[in-house]
Formats: structure tokens, C-alpha cells, sequence
């Protein structure tokens, strides 16, 4: 547990510092929202509808691309090694790194939700279940993004790889469920009338986590 | 290696012998569907195809543990093997459902529906394994990350399968509990296109990690050589 705890806080001070991930999500998620809203300014459309699909193709994206640098800048910075030869579990490495991710890009999720409320003024949903979507969904999203990160941080072309390889998992299965019931609680849906899709996630949130934990191991060592 | 050979002939002369039988039993032996007509002959290939992707697809995951476990890269061969497999099924599976939606539904397919988006990010996954796989720097990172993923993706197997039952929508569920939807005739030619499909999918298999042994073989030589690496 001490290791989880260093390993979260050194992912914290690196981030701060060097600010890589928050920079990139923030300027991302502006170009994302602008898009939309342009995309959607020459049609009529209904707000309430397309909503939930553009809040979280806009959670996706930010999350993915600031993933990318995560396991990628050890290998560059040849901290790597340091990180590897320490007398610590690489899945304690997982756990605190998705620890700090966690906090850092719900942060920026919140400040996402007010730049999107501004953009797409929808009727104020209830907030509780909308809040708890958004957590329980970027769980899913930092857990899967940070196993695939680290697969293709290996890779040739990683910047390619990681969009390919975490879009179809992602997609289908936390993005989906969330999708689904964040358009309800845009409709005027409370938090017990998307309990089933709530557990869902969680589900899937609970796959990935022990996937992760239990198969970093491999993805570290060559 | 000629055990081997015996063995694959064997494999081949089933699978052949079984595909002629379930083409006869799904062609002339069943009754036409009394509402959708002969459309419906296309099932037995549709579901055979489907079931052997998910068939493929669950021993890539089975592989890529028995790798992680042992680290002998038989087991990644057959795996990767399995997958390539598994994706020519998956693309048969979704051109028989389509073409059997152009009759039934009048599209080729529904975006609505959940079972087809599912089976089509399935057959994503498993494209950007191949992709995955092409992209590793080294043998030993090939096997590792690749089976990683394929342990990961196969979670679309279940879903996949199990999506119109949980979503009811409007792909057909054939095994259902409550009706019996299928006639006893319609169910043993069903059965007997899985069979022949399963030995077409196992002949595929052997010569696939065959051919990709050999392949290793050549380049191990190569090095052996001095040679450089084509």
C-alpha cells in the first residue's frame, strides 16, 4: 500500500510539473466541444438527444490522448528502469499510477462538464446521477487506458496504436452503457432509473481494474 | 511430422465429408420456414460461422494464459493462429447476417441493434490484435502484448452473444428457454453444420500455425546463416 501511495504521488508531481497531460486534455477538449457545437449550429437537432453521446466522445478523447504519455514518458526519460528495478509490485506501479490519473482527469472532467453546459445549454439534469455516471465511467476509462498505454507505449507507432487498440474495447463497453444512461438522466431520469446500467459499468470498471493489476506484470517486463 | 500430416488429412476428410452432409441436411433435407421461406437455409451457415469466431476467439484467450503461464511460444503460434482463423469466421458470420437481413429486414443492417454493433467491434478488436502484432518490436513483446490484448478483448465474446438476450432487439435468438423455436430437423442440420464447421475451423488451425512454424524455422536458419532479415 506505501508503494501504491509513492508511486501516486511521484505520478502526481510529475504531472504537475511538467503538465503534459493537463495541458493536452483542456486544449483538446475545447477543440472537441467547439467541434460539435459547429458541427451542430447549421441543423436543428435536439439538444437533449445529442447530448450525452457528445459529453462522452468528448471524455473519450480527452482521456485517451492524455493517457497516451503516461507509461511512454518513463521510456523516454529512461526512468523506466529505476521504476522497474525497485522493490515494488509492478501492480502497485498500475494501481498508483491509475490512481493519480483518476484524480487529474476527473478534475479536468468537471471542468469539461462547465465549458459543455455553456456550449449546449441543456436543462439542468439531476446532478447526482449525472456526477455518478461521470465517475464510474472514467474509472473505466482511466483503468482499460492505462493497460492499453502501457501495451502501446511497447509498440512501434504508439500514438497510432493506442486509438486503435483502445477504441473498439472502450467503446463498446463503458462508452456504450454510459452513453445510454447519461441520455436518460439528460431526459429527466434520477439516479435509481439507471441503476441497471450503473451496475454494468461497475462490472466492467471491476474487469478492467483486475486485468490490469493482475496482467501488468507481463506488459512491464520486456 | 507424417503423425502430424495423418492426423490434418483426417481432420480435412471429416470437415469435407460433414460440410457435404450439412449442405445437403440445410439445402434439401429441412422444410422451408414458414414465414421467412428458404431465406431462412442461410441460419445454418450464419450461426456455425458465428459460433466457431466465438470458438476461435475463446482459444486465442486460452492460449495467451497458457503463454503468460508457461512463456513458450507454442502457445502464442496457436493463439495468433486462432485469431486469424476466428476473424474469416467473424467476416462470414456478418455477411450471412447481412445478406439475410436484405431479405428478412429489407436493409443489410440495423445500427440499432446491439448484437450486430457488438460483432462488428469484435471483429475490430481482433483487426487491431493482427495490428498490435504487427507493430511489436520484439518476439518475445509480440507474444507478450498480444496476448494481453486478446485477453482483454475476448470480454466482446460473452457480450456478443449474449447481447440479444439482455438488449431484446431485433436479431433473432435461436437457443431460447421458454420456446422451442427451432423444429427437430432444423436443429440436427444446425448441429451438424457446427460440427463440419468445427473440423474446418481445426484443419485451418494446424496448417496455419504449421505454415507459421516454418516460417520461424526459415528465419532461425536465416540468422543461422548470416543472412539478413527479409
Amino acid at each position: 500500500m506505501n508503494a501504491v501511495k509513492t508511486i501516486f504521488l511521484k505520478e502526481l508531481m510529475v504531472e504537475f510539473r511538467s503538465k503534459q497531460m493537463i495541458n493536452s486534455y483542456f486544449i483538446l477538449s475545447l477543440m472537441i466541444i467547439t467541434s460539435f457545437r459547429f458541427a451542430f449550429s447549421v441543423i436543428d437537432f435536439s439538444l437533449t438527444q445529442l447530448a450525452s453521446p457528445i459529453l462522452w466522445i468528448t471524455f473519450f478523447f480527452g482521456g485517451m490522448f492524455s493517457l497516451s504519455p503516461i507509461y511512454k514518458r518513463e521510456i523516454e526519460q529512461g526512468t523506466r528502469e529505476g521504476l522497474l528495478l525497485a522493490p515494488i509490485s509492478p501492480s502497485s506501479i498500475y494501481l498508483g499510477k491509475f490512481l493519480a490519473n483518476l484524480l487529474v482527469i476527473s478534475c479536468l472532467e468537471l471542468f469539461t462538464l462547465l465549458i459543455f453546459f455553456v456550449f449546449f445549454p441543456v436543462d439542468t439534469p439531476d446532478l447526482l446521477a449525472l456526477l455518478t455516471l461521470v465517475a464510474i465511467g472514467t474509472i473505466g476509462i482511466v483503468a482499460l487506458g492505462n493497460i492499453i498505454s502501457a501495451i502501446s507505449s511497447n509498440l512501434a507507432q504508439s500514438e497510432v496504436m493506442l486509438p486503435v487498440l483502445l477504441v473498439p474495447v472502450l467503446l463498446f463497453t463503458v462508452i456504450m452503457s454510459s452513453v445510454s444512461a447519461t441520455s436518460n438522466v439528460f431526459a429527466g431520469a434520477h439516479l435509481l432509473d439507471v441503476m441497471q446500467e450503473i451496475k454494468f459499468i461497475l462490472a466492467f470498471d471491476v474487469v478492467f481494474l483486475a486485468v490490469g493489476y493482475l496482467l501488468i506484470d507481463y506488459i512491464l517486463e520486456d | 511430422m507424417t503423425l502430424k500430416n495423418n492426423i490434418a488429412s483426417l481432420i480435412l476428410g471429416i470437415a469435407v465429408i460433414s460440410i457435404l452432409i450439412s449442405i445437403y441436411l440445410a439445402l434439401v433435407y429441412t422444410p422451408s420456414h414458414e414465414t421467412m421461406g428458404d431465406v431462412q437455409r442461410i441460419f445454418y451457415f450464419h450461426v456455425a460461422s458465428a459460433w466457431i469466431s466465438y470458438l476461435a476467439f475463446g482459444v486465442t484467450f486460452v492460449a495467451g494464459l497458457l503463454y503468460l503461464k508457461s512463456k513458450d511460444l507454442k502457445w502464442d503460434t496457436v493463439a495468433y493462429g486462432s485469431a486469424e482463423v476466428g476473424i474469416i469466421f467473424c467476416t462470414l458470420a456478418i455477411i450471412t447476417g447481412s445478406l439475410w437481413g436484405k431479405a428478412a429486414w429489407g436493409v443489410f443492417w440495423r445500427w440499432e441493434d446491439i448484437k450486430l454493433f457488438i460483432t462488428l467491434v469484435l471483429w475490430l478488436v481482433f483487426i487491431a490484435y493482427l495490428a498490435l502484432r504487427a507493430n511489436a518490436k520484439s518476439r518475445i513483446s509480440k507474444a507478450n502484448l498480444s496476448a494481453v490484448f486478446g485477453i482483454i478483448g475476448f470480454i466482446c465474446v460473452p457480450l456478443s452473444f449474449a447481447a440479444n438476450r439482455i438488449w431484446q432487439q431485433y436479431h433473432p435468438t435461436v437457443i431460447a428457454t421458454s420456446r422451442g423455436s427451432l423444429q427437430a430437423s432444423m436443429a440436427f442440420a444446425l448441429v451438424v453444420a457446427v460440427f463440419a464447421f468445427t473440423f474446418l475451423y481445426a484443419y485451418l488451425l494446424l496448417t496455419r500455425v504449421g505454415i507459421e512454424k516454418m516460417r520461424e524455422t526459415i528465419e532461425e536458419i536465416k540468422q543461422l546463416i548470416g543472412g539478413q532479415n527479409v
